[in-house]
């Protein structure tokens, strides 16, 4: 047995999914210092994430 | 005052309670102290007026204001109403846990908490200065150079740590099995979206955690200061 504390380490798909969040982050990041009225609502925060990481991915599906 | 930390400290929660919170009305009790005050705090304006408290701190925290939102009985109330309304012990339960959480962060900066309201003591560590009476900007600026973001950092590696909580399958097996509103949702809304729904607050905490600390520092420039109280370039309210 190891000491010390252990890491459930991701799969590929895992990272996957997480580097999506991470490119929306970006951008909502970039939005948010240019505008800053973009960062005070929880709403647009959720409205955002629901374009860029379920409605834009789906779409892009479809269309394939 | 905190920023991010209403936003991670649910999914920290969840976390170690699983099945026995609902994650929605955790959440809602997160937010709820700020709900209908964070408005009047830093001011609005509305046509030719200009909305805003005469004594921010007092109004956000105190009493006479609206400080009683941030009292373990405030909590309680909305719970019991929540369970009685709804008909659901476990979103009363989460409604006071994510509440309670919201109340006893917030003892963290200068001002504090009424946390034993009707008793009218500030229950304040003084860690973090609050600086809502400034304006929301330089509030922002003040509460990302100070230990206040730190802590909100806490829980965004802890939740980055804890990774799984945010995964699909963590999703399926305890988010929408624990709570019947879910799959209520579901009839309307695909599972996609919903796992969407259930990350957003996590996105949006560490989002504008990252956001913030590039506006107050990088664009800005003003300059930390982690010690105790701090920052000391702003004026700090007390109770």
């Amino acid at each position: 047995m190891r000491p010390g504390l252990s890491f459930d380490r991701p799969s590929r798909r895992d990272l996957t999914v997480f580097a999506g969040y991470c490119v929306a982050s970006a951008a909502y990041i970039a939005i948010g210092v240019t505008w800053i009225d973009f960062l005070f609502s929880f709403w647009v925060g959720l409205g955002y994430l629901l374009l860029t990481a379920w409605l834009l991915p789906s779409l892009v599906r479809r269309l394939r | 005052m905190s920023w991010a930390a209403h936003d991670l400290e649910p999914y920290a929660i969840q976390k170690h309670l699983g099945l026995k919170v609902a994650f929605v009305p955790l959440l809602i009790g997160s937010y709820s102290p700020d709900m209908m005050s964070k408005w009047f705090v830093y001011g609005v304006h509305l046509g030719p007026w200009d909305l805003k408290a005469s004594d921010p701190a007092q109004f956000h925290r105190g009493w006479p204001g609206v400080g009683f939102t941030h009292s373990f009985l405030f909590g309680i109330v909305i719970g019991l109403i929540i369970w009685k309304v709804f008909g659901s012990k476990l979103w009363g339960v989460s409604f006071i846990i994510g509440q309670f959480a919201h109340a006893i962060t917030d003892t963290g900066d200068t001002v504090g908490t009424m946390l034993l309201f009707p008793w009218t003591f500030h229950f304040h560590l003084d860690a973090w200065a609050y600086a809502g009476q400034t304006g929301r900007n330089t509030d922002a600026a003040a509460y990302f150079s100070g230990l206040g973001s730190m802590w909100d950092l806490v829980f965004l590696v802890y939740g980055l740590y804890s990774w799984r909580i945010l995964t699909s399958q963590y999703f399926d097996e305890v988010i929408y099995r624990a709570d019947s509103f879910w799959p209520w949702l579901n009839r309307f809304v695909p599972r996609g979206a919903l796992i969407v729904v259930y990350r957003a607050a996590f996105f949006y905490g560490a989002s504008r955690w990252i956001a913030w600390t590039i506006w107050a520092h990088v664009i800005h420039h003003y300059p930390y200061d982690l010690s105790w109280g701090g920052p000391h370039w702003v004026p700090a309210a007390h109770p």
